[in-house]
């Protein structure tokens, strides 16, 4: 059969390689190929965001145990209805009821398979031609892959590193049209560890009414705030301006295998079911996988009765493992550190490229400390900050210890001698 | 909220939400009509999902596959584009049984059941001006996800006096050069036909001769009781390409688990380019699949599974087809002019002449709803108006009920 021929009429869609060319996992591929395969030493990666593979980070035996009797109960087997099974919808609206000061109905959650569908939904029912939507720099990568693929236009606005990160509103609200839709906001944050005070979300929420658009709130890392901010739901603004909520179990759980994530909707004022987006969502829903029922069957246990002590343990190892990285990455001169993280699992430093001699650019600096340090650390060009780079702080202790001395060493010997 | 306030989101354009019509949504809208006064408990021969029912139940084997899988706490982590090797490997090892060749595990993508192996499939063919052709009457969820894609849906039929074969001449008048590829859903569903290697054979030459991909939906792979045997249109990979989807949903009776597969069945290459492999793969990046611990335990569920549960299976499928069908004849207005071979579903076609309140396919189903509290769904819903749909993978003492009741 003579292959060359046109005589197939398939091909595949373009689309996609533009979409996904930038994803996170794309750049760690490319950094795990250039990992010395002689170097005895073992690799340390501080590049990925799922530490569910080490001893220290395993999840609640609670939420093990939960899952094992819906199995074994034998009444999870069925299909789910597409919205989510009546009881996980409930669950999960108890659970973020905690913090607000409305309560949550069952009928505004929204079960998927993890964030991941959570973004792929909104961005869906987001999309019309020429609209835009307003993404964070740095961000979190699949927010740009899947508005490409749906045609909606991006538009970045930046976060002030030396605010915190906090959100720069003035450069947003000039990016702003009447073709934007909504904003995304990641919360705590990835890439930045950022933790948002009560008073910038609140401004965030103001402005966003101003200008028309809803704001998509990213708390995939909910609750892992381990510094002196508290998290705060953005839900807690719906009042003033429509919020959709993106969460999981994935990070607070060290789950995301077990994809189960939500979208919240917060709208107690109905814009949101006026412009028929609620319906859009439920359509998607219909025509789009569903969520394990096994997952789904065992939520309720999950939310509800995992031991405080299991979460506070969880925030102690990163509020050490974030202290740690401070106290390392000070001394490294051509790294410069604009703030402590205060939640998530990640950082960034800036590189001072001028203090290095013979490395031109982020990507090239993870190469070759990939190559020569078996580190893996993600060059900030994966999350839209070109010569700065994201350490992931979610390893073991140790690992983590000796990776931050292997990144001094390697610095050391790429200084530029004066 | 003042009206003064500008907005500017609407709904997206893309999704068009009144003509959604898909099973659950139709199935919904009849349990809502049964009347609730009536004692008698709803008897539903209207849905894919036989779970419902304790003589339906999966194998401990799996069950157990599961909680040790979960329970190694190896597999909470995110799995790798495309699926965990191990469990690529046992799917490929499981398909090659049947097939001329080998599978190897780069053949097998895993999706969250074979609504997202649909969804993908669907997804990496449509490109602009592209159409399809779909079976009719055939499964919503294929017309909805390619509307979605904007790929032009081209119905061919399918005809009830030759076993439900496919009507290639209406295929070959349907396919021009923006054709993408036909769907073919076997053993099948709602028909409940199993074709011939004969057909099968037609079907592959004729998409070759075509220019056409084979999507072949075997999601009831394997669920074949009656004289024809099933046989996978893999087979066929050297003819024409193939992209087969399945799923662990309905042999090992767990849809709600969410491991379906899609595997490209093409040993002579046009679906194994670098180019086209590596597009599937971005899209599954894109996507997500099953969860990792559900993925952990398929290498034991495809070993160990008892071949007795799988004739169990079969048994009662086998007798509830039977009584389906000895029933529908007893029915004056109902006539079904074949008796199920696979699946867990038969046509059967209403005579409206012989009732004399019912306009279509439609009224009797809301009717019987509210008068008798049986659940049918109507043919409308897979695209032959004026037929139903009766699932017969329930209780058979059920089963007997509802029909009764029906006639």
């Amino acid at each position: 059969m003579d292959e060359e021929s046109t005589m197939w009429n398939f091909e595949g869609d373009e689309h996609l390689n533009k979409a996904s060319a930038c994803t996170i996992r794309s750049f760690l591929t490319t950094l795990k190929e250039n990992l010395n395969q002689n170097d005895d030493r073992p690799v340390i990666p501080l590049g990925h965001g799922d530490p569910s593979g080490f001893p220290s980070f395993r999840t609640s035996q609670v939420a093990e145990d939960a899952i094992v009797d819906a199995v074994r109960s034998g009444k999870f087997n069925s299909y789910s209805p597409s919205l989510g099974i009546l009881d996980a919808r409930r669950a999960i609206a108890e659970y973020l009821s905690q913090d607000h000061q409305y309560d949550t109905s069952p009928e505004d959650v929204f079960v998927t398979v993890g964030a991941r569908q959570a973004i792929d939904v909104l961005i869906t029912v987001l999309a019309r031609r020429g609209a835009n939507i307003l993404l964070p720099r740095p961000g979190y990568p699949l927010y740009e892959a899947r508005a490409v693929f749906s045609h909606l236009e991006v538009r970045h606005f930046d976060l002030l590193p030396e605010k915190a990160w906090e959100i720069d509103l003035n450069g947003l609200e000039a990016l702003a049209d009447d073709k934007t839709v909504a904003m995304v906001l990641i919360n705590p944050g990835n890439p930045c560890g950022n933790v948002y005070t009560h008073k910038h979300l609140q401004k965030i929420a103001e402005t966003a009414k101003k200008l028309g658009i809803m704001i998509i709130s990213d708390e995939a890392y909910g609750y892992l705030a381990f510094g002196s901010t508290p998290f705060v739901p953005m839900a807690r603004f719906g009042s003033i301006v429509p919020v959709f909520t993106i969460g999981s179990i994935s990070k607070r759980w060290m789950v995301p295998g077990w994809r189960l994530g939500w979208i919240l909707m917060s709208d107690p004022n109905g814009v949101v079911q006026k412009h028929k987006i609620t319906e859009c969502i439920k359509s998607y829903l219909d025509i789009s996988s569903d969520v394990s029922t096994i997952t789904q069957g065992a939520l309720t246990q999950i939310l509800k009765k995992t031991p405080e002590s299991f979460h506070s343990k969880t925030l102690n190892m990163l509020r050490e493992a974030a202290d740690l990285c401070h106290a390392r990455l000070k001394e490294i001169p051509c790294i410069t550190y604009p703030c402590r993280p205060q939640g998530s699992m990640f950082l960034m430093v800036k590189l001072n490229l001028l203090l290095l001699k013979d490395i031109n650019d982020d990507v090239e600096f993870c190469i070759k400390l990939a190559r020569e340090e078996s580190i893996v650390v993600l060059p900030g060009a994966a999350v839209g900050l070109k010569n700065w780079l994201r350490i992931t702080f979610a390893v073991e202790l140790s690992s983590l210890e000796d990776g931050l001395e292997r990144i001094k060493a390697f610095t050391l010997r790429h200084a530029k001698t004066k | 909220m003042d009206d003064g306030e500008k907005q500017n989101f609407g709904g997206g354009q893309e999704i068009e939400t009144p003509n959604n019509i898909t099973i659950k949504g139709i199935i919904g809208l009849l349990m809502g009509s049964t009347d609730r006064n009536d004692n008698r408990k709803v008897i539903s021969l209207g849905i894919g999902d036989p779970t419902a029912h304790s003589c339906f139940h999966t194998t401990a084997v799996a069950q157990e596959a599961v909680v040790e899988s979960l329970r190694s706490a190896k597999f909470n982590g995110y799995s790798p584009t495309a699926g965990l090797p191990q469990a690529r490997k046992a799917i490929a090892e499981y398909l090659s049984r049947d097939l001329p060749y080998k599978l190897s595990q780069e053949d097998v993508y895993l999706t969250a059941g074979c609504t997202q192996a649909i969804e993908i499939t669907l997804s990496i063919l449509a490109r602009p001006g592209a159409n399809i052709l779909l079976p009719r009457p055939g499964f919503p969820i294929y017309g909805l996800c390619a509307a979605f894609r904007h790929l032009e849906i081209r119905y061919f039929d399918l005809l009830p006096d030759k076993g439900w074969e496919v009507d290639l001449e209406d295929v070959e008048a349907l396919v021009d050069q923006n054709t993408v590829a036909m769907v073919i859903i076997n053993p099948g569903n709602p028909c409940g036909n199993v074709y011939t290697y004969q057909h099968l054979k037609k079907i592959a030459e004729t998409a070759r001769r075509l220019g056409v991909v084979v999507i072949a939906d075997e999601v009831y792979g394997h669920l074949a009781f009656g004289a024809n045997a099933f046989v996978p249109m893999g087979v066929f990979g050297s003819i024409a390409p193939i992209i087969t989807l399945g799923s662990l949903s309905k042999r090992w009776l767990v849809p709600g688990w969410r491991l379906g597969w899609l595997v490209t069945n093409d040993p002579d290459g046009s679906l194994k380019s670098p180019k086209f492999v590596e597009r599937l793969k971005k899209y599954c990046d894109i996507c997500g699949g099953p969860a990792t611990f559900i993925q952990g335990a398929v290498p034991t569920i495809i070993e160990q599974t008892h071949e007795a549960f799988f004739r169990k299976t079969i048994n009662m499928l086998r007798q509830t087809s039977d009584i389906c069908f000895e029933k529908i004849k007893e029915i004056p207005c109902l006539s079904c002019p074949y008796k199920p071979e696979g699946s867990m579903a038969v046509m059967v076609k209403l005579n409206l002449c012989l009732l004399k309140d019912i306009s279509d396919d439609i009224d009797f189903c809301f009717k019987l709803a509210k008068e008798e509290s049986v659940i049918i769904l109507p043919g409308l819903a897979v695209g032959l108006k004026n037929w139903i749909r009766i699932t017969f993978a329930v209780e058979p003492s059920s089963l007997e009920e509802g029909l009764e009741r029906a006639k």
